[in-house]
């Protein structure tokens, strides 16, 4: 690890100052970045925002530098399965292409929009030219990719005993082009850094700094001789909110689409399905020589779904790296639980010591709870990172299972004999995932769930509660001892089984491919100026009209 | 770690250029080449330290490579094969080789030099255009020298000029100041009213760079302007104005500062008594009233009250008051009256009760900003102006005026131009804020010579002013039949007889004669043989449809194309452009130009060929223009004129002789070497002699000049003169007499113009004109209820950047670059939503595009930013944006005297059939 001169004893802390009064919205260092990094058409590590607050003639309008604010405390790095991304020990967060998988998990992850995946390769005249081949990156195709604040330039900086924060040939591209001085890159370790003393001189904010990343871009919105102001509390109405074309509201994620919801759909369904089989079996209820077509089915639902969510990653001949990171990431530990489940099924038929189902069981609940857990470690997206989303997903699961137990018990599939319990879990489960399916949504804004979120959240609503909540309480509750066998106790299964089933694909599938909108940015300091009440005071002992 | 490709900075090759796509250029940068092709831009950090800029350019110059490999360009010449001209019809070009097509050319001007320059109605018969505010010259390498050998041509046909430029403060900037430009001295500015000139996005690296740091320093800027633009984004206060009515906003500032508060304790007493002609006394007439023996304009001594000649001393000159005096007055031609005991008042007195009706009430009715406002506004900029401060730079003392006025498109050129031009110098004379540090000052002189120095150019003349170069008014020195099309010696006095003045006339006029044969004029003809050089005048034309029509009435064109657009799809015969990283120049860098350019340093740098790998058979201009220059048989002439500096470097001078010989073809680079030697010998007096391979490693040579420069004040002062304001007796005179020539000829279609010409210019409603066009064209001006203005896009704006997908993809982050900015409400009223497609209809064209909802602009008018509706254009075609020259009308009534008009229309607006926007 290469050190900085001026502090040798102390590694230093990469970070960049952006001074929201300097910046001008000119895009030079979008350009110039494109240039030193050779992004592809429409890939944007460094970009500005154009901003407005206020209502005519009450306005005012301002540019955001955003990117990759290589966070103190990164999120998109305990998440990554394969340990493509990692944080060096001077704070920079990297990308190795050639580990990546393309799953996207650590997109979805970023509160800050900062990574992109592009599929294939793009040119932007449509064909190709001589100089998009000879600066083409074929090892960025399919993987996650994001600013490095040019770390090779910093790297070789202090190879060659330059400092990458004031000679601008080793400065990132966007500090070194800005034309309006309003990127200023440096260490923050160094005191005597201009981003130290300009963050210690000046008000400035962290975006977002309520979700702990610690970003390493400040921004700064007051000088001594330019006062700034909070953002008015009808900036960040709903209705401000809800208007997809303000920049600062997030865009609807794309990176893991109805393939990576029928992960969540056949995964909890399957899991479960196991779990509760297996916690029969334990309790006497089902009898073992049944379990083999339960866990059966119930691996056969799972690898439906991991077949489909397979199709969605970038670079599919390298899945085995999902691996590599099981000391942090969800993803890694739900692809162990897979591990264990399929060969704990082989593994019960084989052998037969006490409680040998629970490892089945175990692994189908590990299963199930990664999942939960891989949603809510998804920072980005306020909709999955929400508290109840855990809960949700197992409560839905144990719903799911139920359904699918009782379904697979009236048709004759698993050669069961019907029992109240099986509906007594259905009903227990109906009841806590519709309260918690209603808490959830009650609290969605509270916890920082976008309106646009919240809307896709709200239109399905009903369909969920009636369908997938009401009727199957209402079924299964029947189903204790209410209805005997026949035709009607056939109709309620179905019924109740069915609107478990399907009312938890539906609210997983809206979840995961429509509710997923972005963080989205924050300004949470202006600069004062506009017009009407947001216009600056007036400066330099103006004495008024005489 | 991160799998980057690696490749190490210092072993990359950088090949430096720079970079002229706009007026605030040449910025410096390197391009990096990598087995011979272009891959990377970036800034020339090696001038950090001699550029204003810290060596950067701006988001355009990284544009170049892309536009160097489009594949859409122009690969080799073309013929047309199709001889209908239009949209309509395709032109049918088929390939050429390079001899032929310079063959055909040469042809047709041989053809014209056999027959004469100059066709029966005495216009040349060939013309040539060039548009982006004259950038294009910094690309044509030694074509000057091929025009300068040519003789008699016409370059009065319009691009876009007149419009889109600063046109009355061009010209009335040049005539007070030697302000081409008027810029305020950011670094020292602590104040600056700013109606719609969005610095921000035209005033290049220079004027973002200073003003930022101005700002963050704490220069309170106001911005008056009817849409929030980028620059108003920045300013501490926006005033969302009415659009054309910013001479009321002054006039009430002026009124409010000279009759509502105690302005001889305010305002620059000193300066006004000493340094304008305030004390000038006026005689009954209008002009001033001068001594019988000497001719000379009096000046009223409040010591022994007794009238003076202006340049005698006086113990206390009258500011205001009347005066019983005699003397003579001198009107237009020969008018002479003797005055015997009338009574007379100084300039001042003039001027207030002249303002006396503006009251800020009036105002806030004509361009609905409250009263209070305009009040608070007057007395911010004087208070800040700290009348009496005193500033010490290089050694030398100076006033020091922090505040200043600055003016946008739009608002100073066409009707109210002169109005508002004049009424800001006079707000900033008031104060003393002009051409001091801290104030309004100068940028460089096109009209006036030397064009290299606004100090040289400052020569005093008999009333105690600046000399200027009016085109006579005089019954024997008006020129009764135009030597060129739009007839700027024979309309515009203001507009001189500099290279610059024919495309500083009224360009869109030669467009409008060749539809409608004026009255009384000579016979509009079409010029033989048009060349047109980087500009495309179908687009970026007001009323570009109809300019196109006309292109297609021009019996042989020229474009040199870099790609196809819609002016070469009317060609005859198409030149395959190189970009600007494929040919060679050396120019001028540093000193003062146009917008906010202020170096402290002056030199050259180079433009070149980044590598040898050819991506389309094009030619160097300075090839091109030697070979028709052989081939038309006017070597000689030619080389004699780049001798003589025509291509940017004069080759011989005191101690030194670079020049080619004149009687052979010269190469590209023998051209070059000399102009490179020449230019570093001048540079440093013989000391350091580069020649063109140095200027092509190290890309650029400077040397130190003083800051001092930058202020002309020490110049008036030092050579007696004061600045011609706020009386205006000369405008007078020219307007008088320009009056009784062209009613002598009978022409009666410039009266409208004629009007403007006043002493003390009076407000008229300027909204209304464009309102009641509507009528003109047997239309209801209430079917078109809002106003439709355009703003610069810094983005896109010249430089064929818009069939650039990387500008696009880049530009779309900006507000505006993916439709026509709405305001939100007024949009919600008429069913429109973000995305929706809309068509904006004028009384006069139609444009289509995307909505794009805004709160930031007034309810009553929609922006279209920067210049679309392209058709042949690729890339561009396709972007389906909106353009406001698709709106415009070129007509006399929309034309004011300096011959320019406003980049606005009155439109309506509905929702369009078909999809939303896609992104």
């Amino acid at each position: 690890m290469p050190q900085m001169q001026q502090t040798p004893s102390k590694l230093p802390r990469w970070g960049m100052v952006v001074d929201i009064n300097r910046c001008v919205g000119c895009q030079t260092c979008t350009i110039a970045c494109k240039h030193a990094n050779d992004t592809q058409p429409g890939i944007q590590w460094r970009s500005v925002l154009d901003l407005e607050h206020g209502v005519f003639p009450n306005v005012q309008r301002e540019f955001l530098v955003v990117g990759c604010q290589h966070c103190a405390e990164p999120s998109c790095v305990p998440v990554c399965p394969s340990g493509a991304t990692k944080q060096r020990a001077d704070g920079l967060v990297t990308m190795d292409y050639d580990i990546c998988i393309g799953c996207g998990y650590c997109a979805v992850s970023c509160p800050y929009q900062a990574r992109s995946i592009v599929h294939g390769k793009r040119w932007y005249f449509g064909q190709s030219t001589i100089q998009e081949e000879t600066v083409q990156h074929e090892d960025r195709i399919g993987v996650a990719q994001k600013c490095t604040f040019c770390i090779e330039r910093v790297d070789e900086a202090l190879e060659v005993g330059a400092d990458p924060a004031t000679n601008t040939d080793y400065m990132p591209a966007c500090a070194a082009s800005c034309i309006a001085q309003a990127i200023t890159f440096g260490d923050y370790n160094n005191p005597e850094s201009k981003v130290s003393q300009l963050t210690r001189d000046n008000a400035s904010f962290q975006m977002h700094k309520e979700l702990g990343n610690d970003p390493q871009i400040r921004y700064l919105y007051e000088l001594a001789a330019t006062p700034g102001h909070a953002t008015a509390a009808e900036d960040r109405s709903d209705e401000i909110l809800s208007d997809a074309a303000n920049p600062l509201v997030g865009k609807r994620q794309t990176f893991w689409d109805l393939r990576a919801a029928a992960n969540f759909i056949f995964g909890g369904m399957g899991s479960s399905l196991a779990i509760l089989a297996s916690v029969f079996c334990l309790a006497g209820l089902i009898p073992e020589e049944a379990l083999l077509k339960i866990h059966g089915s119930a691996g056969v639902i799972i690898l439906t779904g991991l077949a489909i969510v397979g199709l969605e990653i970038g670079r599919k001949f390298r899945f085995l790296n999902v691996l590599r990171r099981p000391q942090s990431s969800w993803m890694t530990r739900e692809t162990y639980c897979v591990a264990v489940f399929y060969p704990a099924i082989l593994l019960d038929h084989l052998i037969t010591i006490p409680g040998h189902h629970l490892l089945t069981g175990l692994a189908a609940f590990g299963f199930l709870y990664c999942q939960a857990r891989i949603l809510k470690a998804a920072k980005g997206i306020p909709a999955w990172r929400a508290p109840l989303i855990p809960w949700l997903i197992i409560s839905t699961g144990m719903l799911e299972g139920a359904g699918l137990l009782l379904l697979g018990t009236a048709s004759g599939l698993f050669d069961l004999a019907y029992t109240p319990a099986m509906a007594w879990i259905g009903v227990i489960a109906a009841a806590s995932t519709g309260l918690l399916w209603k808490s959830y949504r009650k609290g969605a804004k509270e916890a920082g769930i976008p309106p646009l979120a919240r809307r896709e959240l709200e239109q399905i609503s009903p369909l969920v509660s009636l369908a997938g909540h009401i009727l199957p309480l209402v079924g299964f509750f029947l189903l204790t001892g209410f209805v005997g066998e026949g035709w009607l106790r056939d109709l309620t299964v179905t019924i109740a089984g069915m609107g478990a089933v399907l009312g938890g694909a539906l609210w997983k599938f809206t979840l995961v491919t429509r509710a997923s909108y972005h963080q989205g940015y924050d300004i949470p300091w202006l600069p004062q100026r506009g017009s009407g009440t947001r216009a600056a005071p007036a400066r330099f002992g103006y004495s008024g009209t005489p | 770690m991160s799998t980057v490709k690696k490749r190490k900075i210092s072993e990359r090759k950088m090949v430096p250029v720079y970079c002229n796509q706009c007026v605030a250029g040449p910025d410096l940068l390197r391009v990096e080449v990598e087995d011979g092709v272009a891959t990377r831009i970036e800034s020339n950090y090696a001038s950090a330290s001699s550029h204003p800029a810290g060596g950067r350019v701006c988001v355009k110059a990284y544009g170049l490579i892309q536009k160097t490999y489009n594949p859409h360009r122009v690969k080799q010449p073309m013929k047309r094969t199709n001889p209908k001209k239009g949209r309509e019809h395709d032109p049918g070009f088929v390939p050429i080789s390079w001899d032929e097509a310079l063959d055909l050319i040469a042809e047709k001007l041989k053809g014209i030099r056999a027959r004469g320059l100059l066709d029966e109605s005495g216009y040349p018969r060939l013309a040539f255009t060039s548009g982006g505010g004259g950038t294009p010259i910094q690309y044509m390498g030694t074509w000057p020298a091929f025009m300068s050998a040519w003789g008699k041509l016409d370059q009065g046909y319009g691009s876009g000029q007149g419009l889109k430029c600063y046109h009355s403060e061009h010209l009335y900037g040049e005539l007070w100041h030697r302000s081409f430009v008027a810029a305020p001295d950011t670094p020292l500015c602590n104040y600056v009213i700013d109606c719609g000139n969005n610095v921000e996005a035209s005033g290049g690296v220079q004027g973002v760079w200073r003003h930022a740091d101005a700002r963050v320093r704490g220069l309170k800027r106001i911005q008056v302007e009817p849409h929030l633009s980028v620059s108003a984004a920045l300013s501490a206060e926006w005033v969302p104005i009415k659009p054309k009515t910013d001479p009321a906003f002054f006039f009430a500032m002026i009124n409010h500062i000279l009759l509502e508060t105690d302005w001889r304790q305010r305002c620059d007493i000193p300066f006004l008594s000493g340094l304008t002609n305030s004390p000038y006394l006026i005689a009954p007439n209008g002009f001033y009233l001068r001594d019988p023996e000497t001719g000379k304009p009096l000046i009223w001594d409040l010591t022994d009250q007794r009238a003076k000649p202006f340049d005698a001393p006086i113990g206390e000159p009258a500011l205001t008051g009347s005066y019983t005096a005699s003397g003579i007055e001198q009107g237009a031609d020969q008018d002479r009256w003797e005055h015997q005991n009338v009574p007379v008042s100084p300039a001042l007195q003039k001027l207030i009760d002249h303002i006396r009706p503006y009251t800020p009430e009036w105002a806030e009715k004509e361009c609905d900003v409250p009263a209070a406002t305009i009040r608070r506004i007057a007395d911010e900029f004087v208070d800040h102006a700290q009348v009496g401060a005193t500033i010490e730079i290089e050694g030398k003392t100076l006033p020091y005026r922090p505040v200043a006025i600055i003016l946008g498109k739009t608002v100073n050129n066409g009707w109210g131009g002169y109005e508002v031009c004049w009424a800001r110098t006079v707000l900033v004379t008031l104060v003393g804020a002009l051409e001091v540090p801290g104030g309004l000052i100068g940028t460089m002189v096109k009209l006036n010579r030397p064009a290299t120095s606004r100090h040289l150019s400052a020569v005093p003349m008999a009333d105690g002013f600046m000399f200027y170069p009016f085109n006579e008014t005089t019954e024997a020195g008006w020129q009764r039949n135009p030597d060129i099309r739009n007839a700027y010696k024979t309309l515009v006095p203001l507009v001189g007889h500099s290279p610059w003045s024919p495309a500083l006339g009224p360009a869109h006029l030669p467009w409008l004669f060749q539809k409608e044969q004026p009255k009384n004029f000579p016979r509009q003809t079409n010029p033989e043989v048009w060349i047109c050089y980087r500009s495309n005048p179908s687009i970026s034309s007001l009323a570009a449809s109809e300019v196109a029509e006309r292109i297609s009435e021009f019996p042989f064109t020229v474009c040199f194309a870099y790609t196809l657009d819609e002016t070469n799809y009317l060609a005859d015969v198409l030149l395959p452009d190189a970009t600007d990283i494929e040919s060679l120049q050396l120019m001028r860098i540093g000193s003062t130009k146009t917008v906010e350019v202020y170096w402290k340093h002056e030199g050259y740098a180079i433009r070149q060929p980044v590598t040898d790998r050819k991506v389309v058979d094009c030619r160097d201009m300075t090839d091109i223009s030697t070979e028709l220059a052989r081939r038309v048989g006017l070597l000689k002439e030619y080389n004699e004129a780049i001798n003589r500096g025509a291509a940017g470097v004069k080759l011989h001078g005191e101690g030194f002789d670079y020049r080619i010989d004149p009687a052979r073809e010269n190469s590209v680079e023998a051209i070059w070497d000399a102009s490179a030697r020449a230019a570093s010998h001048e540079l440093s007096g013989g000391g350091e002699v580069h020649d063109l391979a140095w200027f092509k490693e190290h890309g650029f040579m400077v040397r130190e000049m003083s800051q001092l420069d930058w202020y002309l004040y020490s110049t008036i002062k030092e050579k007696g003169m004061r600045f011609e304001l706020p009386y205006q007796e000369r405008i007078l005179r020219h307007g008088t007499q320009l009056a009784r020539r062209l009613h002598g000829a009978g022409i009666e279609w410039w009266d409208r113009q004629l009007a403007e010409y006043e002493p003390l210019p009076h407000y008229a409603s300027y909204p209304e004109i464009w309102i009641n066009y509507a009528r003109e064209v047997g239309r209801d001006p209430a079917e078109f209820p809002f106003w439709a203005l355009t703003a610069r896009s810094m983005q896109y704006s010249w430089g064929a950047n818009a069939g650039i997908p990387l500008i696009n993809e880049v530009a779309t982050n900006v507000a505006g670059h993916k439709g026509v900015i709405i305001n939100r409400s007024s949009a919600r009223s008429m069913g429109i939503a973000e995305g929706d497609p809309v068509i904006i209809n004028s009384p006069v064209g139609e444009t289509r595009g995307f909505a794009v909802l805004r709160e930031g602009i007034r309810p009553d008018t929609v922006l279209m930013i920067g210049q679309f509706d392209h058709w042949a254009t690729p890339v561009a075609k396709d972007l389906h944006l909106p353009s406001i020259n698709s709106l415009t009308a070129i007509a006399l009534s929309l034309t004011d005297g300096t011959g320019s008009s406003s980049d606005l229309a009155r439109v309506r607006i509905r929702k369009g059939d078909g999809p939303k926007r896609a992104n």
